[in-house]
């Protein structure tokens, strides 16, 4: 076995020996063309990146895939090799264009891609990033011409149907979401039939405006809720302003009417009791106090005031008194006046 | 000769004659021969192929999927509106033989696309409301266009994969009726908005006003009662009391508002006969 085989190593080094003499004779002349046609082979020993994935032609014809590393195809023209960049995310953007890099990156908005109609038939702004790589490196190279503008022609059509199945307020809030899922599908779905070996990775909605023309109008709306509210708010307060108050104020009435109630009572009861002892007093020497008392207040009151004393024997004394004037009398204090 | 120069020369020959009737049709590409200008077979499959040197020649065809990208163009709808339209389509040759008989090249089949494609569009585009072509159906549309298309470019050898409306855009004047429309319509909601906001804060004022009238009302009311009873008490109490000998009250009591009535200068007409004054003018009189 072991000598078989050897015997057959033998055989093929001594005819791969043979060969360039048989072909080329010796000397110099050989050795030259033996290093061209080395060199010749060496041109099928490529490189594969770890990012990509080699992708051999045989006359043409697709013949295998390789992975990365250092591999080897046959020669020009027998075959050929292209290595697309398959783990490379690419990035379209629609509706605007990233300007500058770096700290100077700035965006410019390209209003004809991102207008749109929307199922009410008004219009909105939206701004999307669509990401994608190659699935199927054998589709992507043989199957389609122009992947970018595939992709991005596609991307369009797409997002403005789904936008277009939306009204307005929906796409501009609450349908975002739905509007990235939907439009990522249909993308999808459209690249997979033209066979393109295309992977969306992502379509992100980066903004969905109303159009400049009208922004004002939209901002008013919003700040009209925020006064709405205001004008809620405002009135809350005053309520939260005069209803303890006024419960301040009631409470006020009640405890003002209670002091007088209570004061009442006490009031009536100090009378009543002064008015018992007196009362009492009265009982023992019924005509004494009544005098006594009758005297004390006369005296307490008399002093202070104009006093005309008259003698009335008759009826007539009183117009006799009459003409006497009136300011002697009013301003005597205490003058006695008799007949 | 020496041996090599021999080897050469033929080495040389073989490459040429390969180079002649040898070629390769790529992934990318299909393949006519023509024998003196007169087409003799397609070849649409990848791969090394021969032909007979001289008098036979190939043409190349691309064998991936073309694109068509139709400038955009004014359509009108069923409901009488106008639309830019922009669409693209997705096709490809699949008889090259056909292909190269009946529109030659890329730019000849451009030029039947856009025959075929823009007046069935148009045509198809006439039959809807522009709502339905922006929203509803316009994915029907898309396909039915794309079927009858495809039908219509069989004869070129072109398989029509996708036509596809890519925008659907108004004319700048129209734009500028909706940008109006969308304005006036904020601008009502804005004023809804507003509107709605003082409505619930007059109505909130008013209920707090209602509120404050009541409660004062309400306290009032409880007031006015308290003050009662502490009233009726007080009667109660005087007039239980005052019952026990209701001539010496009406005496004592007479005496007291003589005290708040005659004040300060009051003048009194005092009769010399009164009680007060009898003992003045006669001072034995007694009782």
């Amino acid at each position: 076995m072991s000598d078989n085989f050897n015997e057959e190593k033998e055989k093929i080094i001594n005819f791969t020996e043979n060969i360039p003499k048989f072909l080329f004779g010796k000397g110099i002349f050989g050795g030259f063309l033996i290093i061209i046609l080395i060199l010749y082979l060496a041109t099928g020993i490529f490189i594969v990146a770890p990012d990509e994935q080699g992708v051999v032609k045989r006359f043409g014809k697709f013949s295998r895939l390789e992975s990365p590393g250092l591999n080897y195809h046959f020669p020009y023209p027998i075959e050929t090799v292209i290595t697309p960049a398959v783990t490379q995310v690419k990035r379209i953007e629609i509706g605007f264009r990233t300007v500058g890099s770096g700290s100077s990156t700035r965006y410019q908005e390209v209003s004809n891609e991102a207008l749109m109609l929307t199922g009410d038939e008004n219009i909105v702004s939206a701004d999307a990033i669509v990401q994608y790589k190659i699935k199927d490196p054998v589709s992507y190279l043989f199957n389609i011409i122009l992947p970018e503008q595939t992709v991005k022609s596609a991307a369009e059509a797409a997002l403005r149907q789904v936008v277009g199945e939306r009204k307005i307020d929906e796409a501009l809030t609450v349908g975002k979401y739905e509007i990235q899922e939907e439009t990522m599908k249909l993308l999808q779905s459209l690249l997979d039939s033209y066979e393109a070996g295309i992977l969306i990775v992502a379509v992100q909605l980066q903004d969905v405006n109303p159009p400049k023309e009208v922004q004002a109008a939209f901002k008013d709306v919003a700040s009209a809720k925020e006064d709405k509210s205001r004008y809620i708010n405002q009135a809350q307060g005053y309520k939260n302003d005069i209803i303890p108050k006024a419960r301040g104020e009631a409470v006020k009435m009640t405890k003002e009417a209670e002091a007088y109630k209570i004061e009442r009572i006490k009031k009536s009861e100090g009378e009543i009791a002064r008015f018992n002892k007196i009362l009492e007093e009265y009982k023992n020497g019924e005509y004494v106090t009544k005098a006594r008392i009758y005297l004390e207040t006369m005296e307490e009151i008399l002093p202070n005031m104009n006093k005309v004393i008259v003698d009335l024997d008759s009826n007539q004394s009183l117009v006799n008194l009459l003409p006497l004037g009136d300011i002697p009398l009013l301003n005597a204090s205490s003058k006695e006046v008799t007949k | 000769m020496k041996k090599g120069t021999i080897t050469i020369i033929i080495i040389v020959l073989i490459l040429i004659v390969a180079n002649l009737s040898l070629f390769i049709v790529d992934e990318t590409r299909q393949a006519i021969v023509l024998q003196l200008g007169k087409p003799i077979k397609a070849i649409q499959q990848p791969g090394l192929n021969w032909k007979l040197p001289f008098i036979q020649n190939v043409v190349y065809f691309e064998d991936r999927l073309l694109v068509y990208d139709a400038a955009p163009t004014e359509i009108i709808t069923k409901d009488k509106k106008t639309l830019i339209v922009d669409n693209y389509a997705r096709w490809k040759i699949t008889n090259p033989l056909r292909f190269l008989q009946t529109v030659r090249d890329l730019n000849g089949a451009q030029a039947r696309l856009d025959d075929i494609i823009y007046s069935e569009l148009r045509v198809d585009l006439g039959l809807f409301n522009m709502t339905e072509i922006v929203s509803e159906i316009r994915e029907e549309i898309m396909e039915r266009v794309t079927k009858i298309s495809n039908e219509k470019s069989a004869t070129y050898g072109i398989e029509i994969v996708d036509v596809r409306i890519k925008r659907v855009d108004l004319p700048p004047e129209n734009e500028k009726f909706i940008f109006d429309r969308m304005k006036a319509e904020r601008e009502r909601i804005a004023k809804q908005y507003r509107a709605e906001g003082q409505e619930e804060s007059a109505k909130i004022i008013a209920e707090t006003e209602k509120e404050k009238t009541i409660i004062l009302a309400e306290a009032y009311k409880t007031a006015e009662t308290t003050r009662g009873e502490g009233d009726a008490e007080a009667v109660k109490i005087y007039a239980q009391s005052f019952n026990k000998d209701p001539e010496f009250y009406k005496f004592l009591r007479t005496l007291d508002a003589y005290k708040i009535t005659f004040k300060d200068k009051t003048t009194a007409l005092l009769s010399a006969d009164s009680e007060f004054l009898k003992y003045l003018s006669n001072p034995s009189v007694s009782e």
